[in-house]
């Protein structure tokens, strides 16, 4: 899975009930647009995600798209993010360099 | 905020121009879609300084461009200018740019050549996105010019003077630095995966 789609399936799965609009999503996964609404796009082709028209709140606004993850799409992130998780807690730790007088 | 009605203008403009580039039957939808996040970004509440949500709504504009040139079954877009045409003005403001770094550095109080170095170098970002289809990152195509005109630069100290090897050893550093940056490119784009990975792919395997 590429960083990209990880920080998009984390910042839905952040609350999974809520509708996330492209900025919001662009802020919480600090994504640029020209990244996230291609995967968004692919996300939703795959069925992952939907998306919908809001309803605008004031007379003249523009209504917004808003995408949410559907139910195969909360189970595919989770099941990916705990995959992910596993891996990284299965690496080993990088050695680093020892600190400062630590070898006596 | 003032000039809130010129921005939008300008950002509506770079999303038209995103639009034009993605297939017909998402078209409308796409604009509607990221013109209607213009307004939502200039009013961020969360973003306190008024230049930097211009900037960031005029940045969220110009990175669909590189969105929409990674859409599959994306069309070209209307381009007014051929590839030829392109290439060429694309040399002469790599030379224009170049002239106006050797003028800052002959005058460095004079704004005006800063203020045609920065258009210039846009214009030439422009040209090189638009020859390569504008899936480049602004800030890639932004460095290229730049190396572009100093490599240009450095070319023209060599045949100014043409007795002094520091000339040709920066035009050769600077020449081999971008033919580097560029094959690493051609080689990522050669190796790597192509339009990214599917996350159900990963789930079934």
């Amino acid at each position: 899975m590429t960083g990209p789609l990880e920080r998009v399936l984390t910042a839905f799965l952040a609350d999974a009930s809520a509708p996330r609009y492209g900025y919001d999503l662009m802020k919480a996964a600090r994504l640029q647009s020209g990244t996230l609404y291609p995967l968004l796009a692919r996300l939703e082709r795959e069925e992952l995600v939907a998306s919908a028209w809001e309803t605008p709140q004031q007379e003249g606004e523009r209504p917004r798209k808003y995408y949410r993850l559907t139910a195969e799409g909360v189970r595919v992130a989770r099941l990916e993010l705990a995959q992910v998780s596993a891996r990284s807690r299965r690496a080993p730790a990088r050695p680093g360099r020892p600190a400062p007088g630590s070898l006596g | 905020m003032r000039g809130e009605r010129w921005l939008l203008r300008a950002g509506e403009y770079l999303v038209g121009q995103a639009c034009e580039r993605l297939p017909r039957d998402v078209r409308e939808e796409r604009y509607r879609e990221w013109a209607a996040e213009l307004p939502v970004i200039l009013h961020d509440p969360q973003v306190r300084f008024a230049p930097w949500r211009a900037a960031r709504m005029l940045g969220y504009a110009a990175d669909t461009l590189r969105g929409a040139a990674r859409t599959p079954g994306r069309t070209q877009g209307a381009t007014i200018l051929s590839r030829p045409a392109l290439l060429f003005l694309a040399i002469f403001l790599t030379g224009f740019v170049a002239l106006n770094i050797w003028l800052i550095a002959l005058a460095p109080g004079d704004g005006r050549h800063y203020l045609d170095l920065v258009s210039g170098l846009l214009f030439v970002a422009l040209c090189i996105g638009s020859l390569a289809h504008a899936s480049e990152r602004m800030t890639t195509r932004l460095a290229f010019g730049t190396g572009l005109a100093f490599e240009a630069g450095a070319v023209w100290q060599v045949v100014l003077f043409p007795g002094n090897w520091v000339n040709y050893f920066w035009a050769a550093v600077l020449g081999f630095t971008l033919l580097a940056a560029l094959r690493v490119r051609w080689f990522r784009r050669l190796l790597g995966p192509s339009g990214g990975h599917s996350a159900r792919q990963d789930s079934d395997h």
